[in-house]
């Protein structure tokens, strides 16, 4: 196909955050994006939660700045009530037939002023809010919906059912929005790739009799949870019985209900998410409620991902959670009063009967049938669990080319892994259709900005509720009334939630409407925030950085929530302070600077050729830095992922095509060892391997620089030659080695140099391999005995057809506990091993020929140095620290840097891949902008005062502060400092540590500093006071 | 060390009756001395015996202050021998679906109403005769603790076959070790055509005086069908009934009776129940399904009503589907619950539901119920709950039921088995299901079922219950045809 045939732009099926993450990322990388979705609103299940695990983060208030930002992108066009029916042609040239549902509502019309929800008679259970609670026939689906504009129920509104009837709505509806002829219709587009974010529903427990959900009250699904503990739920966050309305003091978690089951469903497949989700929220009800006793029944707690080790023991011995494991039966009723009884059976054996309060469902993922039937029509193939069938070298590609896939749609996961997979996507498109970007956006006009330097401020304060997290504490009336008392404040406005889209409308609007030249927002965190906040002030013609957010929630609301009359009187502090120093508030213009359009990788592992190649094929020149003389890094090491496909094949191609690629130089044997520059910028230097220097410009990094692997220094490793590392282990098996050609007996060890005291973590695919292994010791002698030593089995999401499989073809696991590891001796001409056994509670001894350690995955102790050099952070494990754990999983808080594989945590080789991709994709959106803009609040230095003492100069993290010897305009020789404005964070130590107040941090002035200090220690400031 | 009880306390501990616990002191499974106030000073040790025999976690600790006094008992069960574990075949299982597919994660145990007792564990048998122990499974008597009841079956998640190798277990057991009531019951069903050994003649006569009888008191000119060769349906017989209970027999002929049926029963190898699935003996199972086959051929008949008794339904239908399936072409096969159901639907019967205003429910039997679900892909649930309602007037509902149920405790030839403490201790979950119930007469479909909780649970639990046969109910609602027909 020619080039000039590709259509530059792309549809994402599904508004989850999977498939806002590719929308956004598309977006930015130069496509037109149709985003479509079904329902009514996007965002997906993200805003159905309450909080996140590990971060413990707020779903809605991390996931609302992105709905806004897809809401207003230029590139995106967000389809509601659609889904797609077909679709024609090929990759580069597809046409999609979308079908719209009737809304009833214009959208042009509806001003989400709520009259007619309020005056509707027709309530229905509200499906957001898991049946929970009602919702009317004509609503939004939650409050903060992106668009905000009503919808009716068609199977439930009385006028569409009976015509002639009701019919309130449009009787009162302001703008006349309401049409109840509104049509179903189809309408065809045409674009050059499609991404499939279908998502998932959750298992429907009433299905099984067994686990009583839907015949006692009492027993709730894990989302139902969510809703009930969520301060924006239906019981405003306070969680009772729902059969009577009476404390609740004792809980069971029941995990695996729909997952790993064939006998109550076909889904065989692990779920994934559901152990961390249920620790979260065992978690965050203990934090409400210390005295609530709280246990999870599960099989394996599979939490395998970055710090949810951590997690997991903090819940057991902070929080007081009990795990237990053992699957319980079914849920039976105790007397007529909601108690409700569970029996089983303790690892020792005995019966223990508990009655509890509240039984929840850890219910598990599943693709609905009409997703399936989608994935049918279209033609793109499926697993046996029902998921988009993909290759672990190709994770978001569908078997039809040019349609990818990311999110729970390709298996169960969790929002990171679904965030890493929209954006791999996004590169993924991009290397398509790298031909026809820019094609088919648009750019809007910079806006034309209002010059305050000559006005008096006008200062415009918003409060926000934030539902119930903020007004549930803080008399939000009483502060409103408070603010409009401040000096230079003419306008102040309520909301229930700041952060939602109409509200940045109606912000701009009593902008306009005010002459409000600054502006203060009283609600969350800027951390997340700010950025939507001065989006806002800039559609509305204002310079961004004439803005100031008091944290009366994060900061105060939550932290002071048993104590609301002073927590009330910290707000007004709060705001007041902001006000003060919003006042003598500049504008600030961000500094422009232009972005070396190429990239230099670390690393040239699996990850790092991946973004390479996929850089490369989006036209970007790239560095690819490896520390070894040959390219494959640690999978070099491997012969075949979980689903059996085979590595050195693929790795053999994968280097071929990244040594062929004129976009990408390949340094063999080099190192980094230098590092200068920023965003947009940097200068590297790297010492090769003959020991010359060379220095490399480029504007973005990714860091792949791998893992290695844990040398074991128990189970008799290095002294008994049959105990071998499952690496080694795997060389000896492909060699068919003697000791494995005539063992008749096999025994794995799991979690060798994991899961411990010191690396409290998990290494993530070892139980996958050595189940592996094992199935194929098995399969090539069925007489060969097999045993797989384990803590906890964690092969998760499709994974666990491998387990079964291994079961099936009788390989014993034998369970051992962190503290009762197994024992391992010489025994004639074979090994020795001991092990307790779990479910009989005697000791085993096996005479095994072959021992096989399961070893850890270490960070690589390169990345200290590394980390010091580009200023990142390295968690307590060594791996490097992403920027947020959810939303921005292979970012960095230092602009530009990217991270990617195993240098992030310890992850099989399809989430590397992903990983890299994503990174790439990330890598790309920058490099695809021909310059960039940097914040600018930054040191500033004041040549009148700085005397040149240099002190600073140590102080400054980034290296950013320089000395220098000028003349002045006598000719006297004076010293002074010079600061790099592109590198410089605005941290603010030199700031504090200047003797001569000769540096000031825009938007940081002392004075706004000391001016904030004064208005919280005097309590009289309004100008009625002060007479 | 000595401990004051209340007997009280102590049953609701181990979720039994107070009768349980008096039982088992005067039994002496529980040493106790009566003392003051209803209370009985006990050993910590008996105690703890107590709770390990019943497979509970003491609820009452030693003191810890006084250590020397402390009972000395093992930390763990670590005085189980440790097991080597080796190059052997396992023959007590076959295929995966066994035991190897087993992800051990206990539901199995957790449903199972007496795991723990005697150790009694159907995850622990799993994973021995995966790892072979196949020995000290043979040795134990928990094949015939466990009641085959299937409970364990419908909860697993990966679909073990726990009761094809329990089955498998109680094949192999040298004979002489099989429980001596079943054993009995067998070889003398296999010489003399019937479990108790009823002579001929004897069976003949009882069963022509009981004809006569019926016809004087309710059933005009009615003669009981014995050999009459052209019969629609041959009709089995309970052993016990002729034997124990000889009256309740007429339930039914009454029915057939208003039914105008034409049924007969033979006079040799009349036996209904099957006792082979209860030992295991699979030729003694294939025999006594043989002799009815023989039976049918023999009078020419094209139906079978096997008795009202979950096994003998479940393994006769079992032995016929598996080594005559031919047969079953030839001709059909009625439970209670089929046969009464045609009667109704074809209007050859009619039923006063007012007849009982007692609060009634449906005991699920195991075997009609969840087992044949499973094996011949229907069980009979609504049939049961729609042919009692048409009886009574106030029903309801055990919680747990159908697939679902508990086992009444005396399943699988646990009444039969010498473990009369474990078959009781099994039933209190019956027991509590029915109370909470509050239902004062309970319908079963199981003479194992109706045995438990008539003679046995409801004694040691005063339950207070009537247990009536689903024919004894229909039977008794029957409204004769001249009634029937008046306005």
């Amino acid at each position: 196909m020619s080039d000039n045939t590709m259509s530059g732009a792309v549809m994402v099926v599904g508004g989850g955050i999977s498939g806002m993450q590719a929308a956004l990322d598309l977006a930015d990388l130069g496509f037109l994006v149709y985003l479509v979705e079904k329902t009514g609103a996007i965002g997906g299940a993200m805003p159905q939660y309450n909080k996140v695990f590990p971060t413990n983060d707020c779903s809605m208030c991390i996931i609302a700045p992105k709905l806004v930002e897809c809401g207003r992108h230029p590139n995106i066009t967000i389809m509601t009530l659609s889904q797609v029916v077909d679709i024609s042609g090929q990759a580069g040239d597809f046409t999609i037939r979308v079908r719209k549902y009737p809304r009833y509502v214009d959208t042009s019309k509806c001003i989400a002023c709520g009259q007619c929800s309020a005056q509707c008679p027709k309530s229905v259970d509200d499906s957001f809010n898991s049946n929970i609670a009602k919702r009317k026939a004509i609503y939004i689906k939650y409050p903060q919906a992106v668009p905000l504009k009503y919808q009716i129920d068609p199977e439930a509104c009385l006028r569409i059912n009976q015509p002639g009837a009701c019919g309130v709505c449009a009787e009162i509806c302001p703008p006349g929005a309401i049409n109840f002829d509104d049509q179903e219709h189809d309408h065809e587009l045409r674009v050059g790739a499609v991404v499939m974010a279908l998502g998932f529903q959750t298992f429907d427990p009433s299905k099984a009799k067994v686990w009583g959900h839907g015949i006692y009250p009492n027993v709730i699904t894990s989302l139902q949870f969510e809703r009930y503990l969520s301060p924006n739920g239906p019981t405003d966050g306070i969680l009772t019985r729902p059969s009577d309305g009476e404390p609740v003091k004792k809980i069971a978690f029941l995990q695996c209900i729909g997952s790993r089951d064939k006998n109550r469903c076909n889904n065989e497949y692990c779920s994934s998410v559901c152990c961390m989700y249920a620790i979260k929220e065992a978690v965050m009800a203990k934090e409400v409620n210390p005295e609530l006793e709280v246990s999870i029944f599960h099989m394996d707690m599979r939490t395998s991902g970055k710090e949810f080790d951590r997690y997991y023991e903090r819940a057991r011995s902070e929080y007081g959670v009990k795990f237990i494991r053992s699957r319980i039966h079914g849920v039976e009723p105790k007397g007529t009063k909601g108690d409700l009884r569970l029996h089983y059976i303790s690892p020792q054996g005995k019966q223990i009967e508990e009655i509890v309060d509240l039984v929840v469902l850890s219910v598990g993922l599943e693709t609905p049938d009409s997703m399936v039937k989608l994935a049918e029509t279209i033609g793109i193939h499926m697993t046996p669990d029902r998921f988009a069938s993909i290759s672990a070298f190709m994770p978001v590609h569908t078997s039809r080319k040019g349609i990818f896939t990311c999110g729970a749609f390709n298996g169960p996961r969790d929002i990171p892994q679904s965030v890493i997979g929209g954006s791999a996507a996004a590169a993924s498109v991009s290397s398509l259709l790298a031909s026809a970007r820019n094609t088919m956006t648009k750019t809007t006009p910079p806006s034309i900005e209002l010059d305050v330097r000559l006005q008096e401020p006008r200062i415009g304060v918003f409060v926000c509720h934030c539902g119930t997290n903020i007004a549930g504490v803080i008399d939000v009336e009483e502060l409103t009334a408070y603010a409009k008392t401040l000096p230079q404040v003419v306008h102040v406005a309520r909301n229930l939630f700041t952060c939602a889209q109409d509200t940045q409308d109606l912000i701009v609007q009593q902008i306009r409407d005010n002459g409000l030249n600054r502006i203060v927002v009283a609600a969350c965190t800027p951390r997340t925030h700010e950025p939507l906040f001065r989006k806002t002030l800039k559609s509305a013609g204002i310079n961004e950085y004439l803005f100031e957010m008091a944290n009366i929630r994060n900061q105060n609301a939550w932290v002071h929530n048993q104590e609301p009359e002073t927590a009330t009187r910290k707000a007004k502090d709060l705001v007041k302070m902001a006000v003060v120093k919003v006042a003598t508030q500049t504008a600030l213009k961000p500094l422009r600077i232009p972005i070396t359009p190429s990239a230099l990788i670390i690393g040239g592992g699996v990850a790092g050729m991946t973004a390479a190649l996929n850089l490369a094929k989006q036209e970007f020149h790239i560095h690819l830095v490896e520390k070894t003389s040959q390219l494959g890094g640690n999978a070099l090491h491997l012969f075949q992922t979980w689903n059996g496909e085979h590595v050195p094949r693929f790795l053999k191609e994968l280097s071929e095509e990244v040594l062929n690629n004129p976009n990408i130089e390949v340094f063999y044997n080099s190192t980094v060892v230098e590092v200068a520059g920023h965003v947009g910028n940097f200068n590297t230097t790297i010492k090769t391997g003959t020991n010359r220097k060379q220095t490399i410009e480029h504007g973005a990094t990714i860091i792949t620089t791998g893992a290695k692997r844990y040398i074991p220094e128990e189970f008799e490793y290095g002294k008994i030659p049959k105990v071998v590392a499952s690496i080694e282990f795997d060389k000896l098996h492909m060699h068919n080695e003697t000791r494995v050609a005539n063992g008749k007996s096999f025994v794995f060890i799991q979690c060798v140099g994991s899961r411990n005291k010191e690396r409290p973590y998990c290494s993530k695919s070892c139980c996958t391999h050595s189940i592996q292994s094992a199935i194929k010791l098995k399969k090539e002698v069925p007489s060969r005995q097999i045993y797989i030593l384990y803590r906890e089995i964690r092969t998760y999401g499709q994974r666990e057809r491998i387990y079964n499989q291994a079961r099936e073809l009788g390989i014993i696991f034998i369970n051992y506990e962190l503290h009762g590891p197994p024992k391992i001796s010489r025994e004639d001409t074979g090994v020795l091993v001991e092990v307790w056994d779990h479910v009989l509670h005697r000791p085993l001894e096996i005479k095994a020929d072959m021992v096989i350690l399961a070893a850890a995955t270490l960070a690589s102790p390169e990345a200290v140095e590394l980390a010091n050099m580009f200023k990142l952070p390295l968690n307590a494990d060594g791996f490097f620290q992403e920027a947020h754990a959810k939303l921005r999983p292979m970012d960095f808080n230092v602009d530009g840097i990217f991270v990617a594989g195993l240098a992030h945590y310890p992850k099989p080789l399809e989430e590397s891949i992903s990983q890299a991709l994503a990174a790439a994709a990330k890598a790309g959106r920058l490099l695809a902008r021909k310059e960039i803009a940097l914040e600018p609040n930054t040191a500033l230095v004041d040549p009148e005062r700085c005397d040149g003492c240099g002190l600073c100069i140590d102080v400054c993290p980034y290296l950013t502060i320089h000395l220098v010897t000028y003349q002045d305009d006598d000719g006297s020789v004076k010293k002074s400092v010079t600061i790099n404005q592109a590198l410089c964070k605005g941290c603010g130590i030199c700031q504090g540590t200047c003797p001569k107040r000769g540096i000031t941090i825009s938007g940081f002035t002392y004075n706004q500093i000391e001016a904030q200090i004064d208005a919280a220690l005097c309590t009289e400031l309004t100008p009625e006071a002060s007479l | 060390m000595i401990y004051e009880i209340k007997v009280n306390e102590l049953a609701e501990e181990f979720g039994v009756h107070r009768n349980t616990i008096r039982n088992w002191i005067n039994s002496g499974a529980l040493p106790a001395q009566e003392g003051p106030g209803r209370r009985y000073q006990i050993q910590w040790e008996d105690y703890k015996r107590l709770c390990d025999k019943f497979g509970r976690e003491p609820r009452i600790a030693p003191e810890p202050n006084n250590k020397t006094e402390a009972p000395s008992l093992p930390k763990n069960e670590s005085a189980l021998p440790s097991v080597r574990l080796g190059l052997k075949t396992n023959p007590l299982y076959s295929q995966p679906a066994m035991a190897d597919i087993c992800l051990t994660c206990g539901s199995c145990a957790g449903a199972c109403p007496i795991s723990g007792v005697d150790d009694l564990d159907p995850r622990k048998i799993i994973r021995m005769a995966f790892l072979g122990l196949d020995e000290e499974l043979l040795a134990s008597d928990w094949p015939w603790k466990c009641t085959m009841c299937g409970k364990c079956e419908v909860v697993c998640p990966m679909n073990v076959e726990i009761l094809q190798l329990m089955r498998r277990i109680r094949s192999r057991r040298d004979r002489d070790k099989v429980p001596a009531a079943i054993q009995k019951g067998v070889v003398t069903c296999l010489e003399k055509g019937n479990n108790l050994g009823i002579p001929k003649d004897d069976f003949i006569i009882l069963l022509k005086e009981l004809g006569e009888e019926l016809a004087e008191s309710s059933c005009p000119g009615f003669v009981t069908p014995i050999d009459v060769r052209g019969a629609r349906m041959l009709v089995t017989v309970n052993s016990k009934q002729p034997f124990a209970e000889p009256e309740s027999l007429t339930w039914w002929w009454k029915i057939f009776h208003a039914a105008g049926e034409s049924w007969t029963i033979s006079s040799e190898n009349w036996e209904g129940v099957n006792w082979g699935i209860y030992s295991g003996d699979y030729s003694a199972m294939r025999t006594m399904a043989e002799r009815i086959i023989d039976n049918i051929e023999r009078l020419n008949c094209t139906a079978l009503l096997l008795p009202e008794c979950g096994h003998a339904y479940y393994a006769t239908r079992y032995a016929l589907e598996h080594w005559f399936p031919e047969s079953l072409n030839q001709f059909k096969i009625y439970t209670v619950f089929d046969l009464l159901l045609e009667y109704l639907q074809e209007k050859r019967i009619t039923l006063s539901p007012v007849v009982h205003n007692k609060l009634v429910t449906f005991n699920d039997s195991c075997n009609y119920g969840r087992k044949s679900l499973k094996t011949f892909g229907h069980g009979y649930f609504e049939e049961a709950r729609s042919l009692t309602q048409a009886c009574c007037t106030k029903y309801v509902d055990l919680i747990p039921d159908r697939e679902e149920n508990y086992c009444c405790g005396a399943g699988g030839g646990a009444w039969a088995s010498p473990f009369g403490a474990e078959r009781v201790f099994h039933g209190r979950i019956k027991a509590r299901q029915i109370s909470e119930s509050g239902a004062k007469l309970v319908i079963t479909s199981c003479q194992n079922c109706k045995d438990q909780l008539e003679k046995s649970l409801n004694r040691e639990f005063n339950l207070n219950i009537e247990v009536q046969f689903l024919w004894e109910l229909v039977a008794k609602a029957l409204v004769k045809p001249e009634e029937a027909r008046q306005p």
